[in-house]
C-alpha cells in the first residue's frame, strides 16, 4: 500500500527512485535493478488488509484522498471527485465489524471515465452540452461495481465523447501524463490512465473504442485491458461508435485489470450485443512468481505483427517491443513473425465507421430532452445553437466527416466499403490466430508526445492510432502493460506492449500479462511523481 | 414565443442529401504511418467518382462545410467553417484510399462476430426513478417537453 504523500514537498522536484535518467534507448528489463519486487495487486492487497484488520476502509481512502489534493494540481485527472468516499469507505468498515461477507471490490477506490454513467454524480463525458448533467442510473459496469463493495473516487479526464487521443479535447481541462508534466497522458481515457499512474486511484474504467484504452496505458505506464467486444454491457456507456466501443480497465498490475473485468463482465438485458458467454474465473491465473516454473509460458506460440515494426514507428518503441519478444521466448512461449495484409487498412476504415456512426449517435443532444439547451425562436434554430455551442472542435468535425460518409450517394463509397475492409481484417486476425495463442505488437508508434503536439494536425494525430484500431474492428480483447522506458521526460517514458487474443479468450491473455509482467525485471513502472513515496 | 409542443423524438440530423458546388482541392500530406494521400489523392477521386453504378458519379464531390453543419444541426460561426473545411478535406482526401481496395464480393461486417439472438422483448417497463429522468429535461411544463414553435406560417 502506498503511504500518503506529505503536502510541503514539490512534487515536479521529488528524486527519481526507481529508474534513473534512462540511456538512449533503453529498456525496463535492461535498466533498473533486479532487487525490485514484482508489482503487488492492489485489490488483493487491499483486501488482504481489511480483512487483517491491519488497516480500515476509511484510513485507506483518506490516504488516497489525501494524494488526490496534493497531486491533482498538476495533473488534472478528474473533472469531478465523490463527496461520498469517506461515507462509502465507512459502510465498509461497519460491514466487517459486523462480521458481514465482504464484495471482492470491498474498499476499492475506482476512478471512473466520465462518459460512464454515475447516479446523482456529474457525467459529462467532458462535454460542455452535459455540463452539470447528472444522471438519474448507473451504468450496469457501475451498479456491478457497487454491488461488489467498490468504491467511486470520482469521474475522469477524457476527450470530449472519447474523441481524441490526448484528452487535450476535453473542454474543461487538459490532463497532464505523470511521468513529464509537460506532456499528454493518451486518450482518450487519459484521466483514468493517468490517475492510475500517480495512485489517485487503485484501478479505473475507460472506453475503448479504437485504442482509447491501451494507447493511454501505454503513455502512462498502467495495464490496460480492452475486453472483447460483447464481453461487457455498453448500457449507460454514452455511445460514440456502437459497433465498436467497449469499456474496459486499468491497473497498475494486469491482475488488478483482471479482476475488475471479471466484476463487470456479463450479459445485461439492457445492452442487446453484450455476450452470454460464461465469464471464467481469472483470479486463479494470478499466482505468486514463487509458484512459477522454469519455463512458465512453456509450448504459447506468440505472433509478432511483422506491420507494426515498419517504418514511421520510434526506434525506442521497436527495440522495447523486440526485448518483450525476447523476454516472452525467454519464459518459453514460441515466437513467430505473422504478417496481417489489411493492417493499414483499418486506419481510415476505422475513422470512416467511428465518425459516421457518431454523427448518428451524438444527435441524441438536442438540448431538448437533457443536457444544456439554447432557448431559440425555433425548434432547428434551438437544435442548432444548443448543439453548436454545446460541442467543441474535433467533435464537430467528426460529427460533419460522419455526415458527409453517410451521405446519399457516397455512402457506398465510405461507409459500405469500410465496412467490407473490417470484414477483412477480422479474416486477417482470425487466420492470424488460428495459428498462434496470442498476436503482439507496440501499443502505439511512440511514447507520449508534447502537450500541443498535435492537437492541430487530425491526420498526425490519427495516424497514432495504427496500432489499436484494428483489434476494435475485429472486435477482439487485448491488454498493454508496461515493457520499457525510452528516453523523455525527467525520467524516461513508459512503453506498452500490446497483445492481442481470440474472442472471449481473456484469460489466456491475462495469464501471459501476468507471467510477463510479474518476470520483467526491474518492473514497477512508478513515475517520478511518486518515486520516493512507494 | 414558445408553444407547447408534445415531441415525438425528432432527430437532430434528420436528412442525408445534399450536392455540394465546391472544386475538389488537393490538400498537402502529413507525415503520417502509411498515408501518403497527397500522390494518391487525384486518383482516389477519379475512382471514388467512377466507383458506384448506382451513384451519379457528378455528386461525389468534397464536402460543402456549411451544408454539412445545416444537415447535422450544428451552428458554426464563418471561422470554424474555415477550419473544418481545411480539416475536413484532408482526411475526406486520405479517407479516398479506401477506393483503391478491392472489396469484391466482400460481405460488409456491421460489427465482430457475435452470438444474436439476445434481443429482449419489446414490451413496455415502467421504471422508478421517473422524477429524476425528468429532472433532467431543461424545459419541462406538466405532462410536457416545452419546446419553441415548430410550424411556419407561411
Amino acid at each position: 500500500m502506498l503511504s500518503t504523500l506529505q503536502p510541503p514537498r514539490s512534487l515536479s522536484l521529488l528524486p527519481l527512485r526507481r529508474f534513473q535518467s534512462s540511456r538512449p534507448i533503453v529498456s525496463a528489463a535492461a535498466s533498473s535493478s533486479s532487487t525490485i519486487s514484482p508489482p503487488q495487486s492492489q485489490i488483493l492487497t487491499t483486501r488482504r488488509s481489511l480483512l487483517s484488520g491491519e488497516t480500515t476502509a476509511v484510513e485507506i481512502a483518506k490516504s488516497y484522498l489525501s494524494r488526490i489534493r496534493l497531486t491533482e494540481p498538476q495533473l488534472k485527472c478528474f473533472l469531478h471527485v465523490s463527496e461520498n468516499v469517506l461515507k462509502d469507505a465507512e459502510e465498509i468498515d461497519q460491514r466487517i465489524a459486523k462480521g458481514e461477507e465482504l464484495g471482492p471490490l470491498a474498499g476499492v477506490l475506482i476512478g471512473v471515465k466520465d462518459n460512464i454513467c454515475t447516479e446523482g454524480m456529474p457525467s459529462t463525458a467532458a462535454s460542455r452540452i452535459l455540463e452539470h448533467y447528472r444522471p438519474p442510473f448507473d451504468a450496469t459496469a457501475i451498479k456491478k461495481i457497487k454491488e461488489l463493495g467498490g468504491i467511486v473516487v470520482g469521474k475522469t479526464n477524457m476527450d470530449e465523447f472519447g474523441m481524441g487521443s490526448t484528452t487535450e479535447a476535453s473542454a474543461f481541462q487538459v490532463t497532464a501524463n505523470p511521468w513529464d508534466l509537460t506532456r499528454v497522458p493518451g486518450g482518450s481515457s487519459g484521466g483514468s490512465a493517468a490517475a492510475v499512474a500517480a495512485r489517485q486511484c487503485m484501478v479505473s474504467l475507460g472506453s475503448d473504442t479504437g485504442g482509447s484504452v491501451r494507447q493511454p496505458a501505454s503513455f502512462c505506464g498502467v495495464v490496460g485491458l480492452k475486453p472483447t467486444y460483447g464481453r461487457v454491457s455498453r448500457f449507460g456507456l454514452m455511445a460514440y461508435a456502437s459497433s465498436l466501443d467497449v469499456i474496459g480497465c486499468f491497473g497498475s498490475t494486469v491482475a488488478d485489470a483482471g479482476m475488475l473485468l471479471h466484476a463487470i463482465s456479463g450479459y445485461d438485458r439492457f445492452d442487446s450485443t453484450s455476450s452470454k458467454q460464461d465469464v471464467p474465473e481469472f483470479q486463479s491465473q494470478f499466482l505468486s512468481v514463487d509458484h512459477f516454473e522454469s519455463k512458465p509460458l512453456k509450448g504459447v506460440k506468440v505472433g509478432i505483427i511483422r506491420e507494426t515494426l515498419e517504418d514511421g514507428v520510434d526506434s525506442g518503441v521497436k527495440s522495447a517491443t523486440q526485448e518483450a519478444a525476447s523476454h516472452l521466448e525467454a519464459l518459453g512461449c514460441i515466437l513467430t513473425e505473422v504478417s496481417l495484409p489489411s493492417f493499414s487498412l483499418g486506419l481510415p476504415a476505422y475513422y470512416v465507421i467511428a465518425s459516421s456512426e457518431s454523427s448518428s449517435n451524438l444527435s441524441r443532444y438536442d438540448g431538448v430532452r437533457y443536457g444544456n439547451q439554447v432557448m431559440a425562436e425555433e425548434l432547428n434554430r434551438l437544435y442548432e445553437r444548443s448543439r453548436g455551442e454545446g460541442f467543441g472542435g474535433e467533435v464537430k468535425m467528426r460529427i460533419l466527416m460522419g455526415t458527409y460518409a453517410l451521405s446519399a450517394g457516397y455512402y457506398d463509397a465510405y461507409y459500405k466499403r469500410a465496412q467490407q475492409v473490417r470484414t477483412l481484417i477480422q479474416k486477417d486476425f482470425k487466420a492470424a490466430l488460428e495459428q498462434n495463442d496470442i498476436l503482439i505488437s507496440p501499443a502505439a508508434p511512440s511514447a507520449a508526445y508534447k502537450i500541443g503536439e498535435k492537437k492541430n494536425d487530425p491526420l498526425a494525430m490519427y495516424a497514432g492510432d495504427i496500432m489499436t484500431v484494428n483489434v476494435n474492428l475485429a472486435g477482439l480483447p487485448a491488454v498493454v502493460l508496461p515493457c520499457g522506458l525510452v528516453e523523455g521526460g525527467p525520467s524516461g517514458l513508459p512503453v506498452g506492449l500490446q497483445m492481442i487474443g481470440a474472442a472471449f479468450d481473456e484469460e489466456k491473455l491475462l495469464r501471459v500479462g501476468h507471467i510477463f509482467e510479474q518476470t520483467l525485471k526491474g518492473s514497477g513502472f512508478v513515475p517520478p511523481l511518486l518515486a520516493n513515496v512507494a | 414565443m414558445a408553444t407547447r409542443a408534445l415531441l415525438a423524438v425528432i432527430s437532430a440530423s434528420p436528412s442525408r442529401c445534399f450536392i455540394s458546388s465546391s472544386r475538389i482541392k488537393i490538400q498537402s500530406s502529413v507525415s503520417s504511418l502509411s498515408l501518403n494521400f497527397q500522390q494518391h489523392s487525384r486518383k482516389i477521386h477519379r475512382i471514388a467518382r467512377s466507383y458506384s453504378s448506382d451513384t451519379d458519379s457528378s455528386l461525389l464531390q468534397p464536402p460543402d462545410v456549411s451544408r454539412l453543419a445545416e444537415t447535422a444541426r450544428i451552428s458554426l460561426t464563418p471561422a470554424e467553417i474555415e477550419e473544418c473545411e481545411t480539416k475536413i478535406r484532408r482526411v475526406i482526401d486520405w479517407f479516398g484510399q479506401l477506393q483503391q481496395v478491392d472489396v469484391n464480393s466482400v460481405e460488409p461486417a456491421i460489427r465482430a462476430e457475435m452470438d444474436g439472438g439476445n434481443l429482449r422483448e419489446d414490451s413496455p417497463e415502467t421504471f422508478e426513478n421517473r422524477d429524476s429522468i425528468r429532472a433532467s429535461i431543461p424545459s419541462f411544463e406538466e405532462a410536457y417537453l416545452k419546446v419553441p414553435k415548430i410550424l411556419n406560417k407561411e
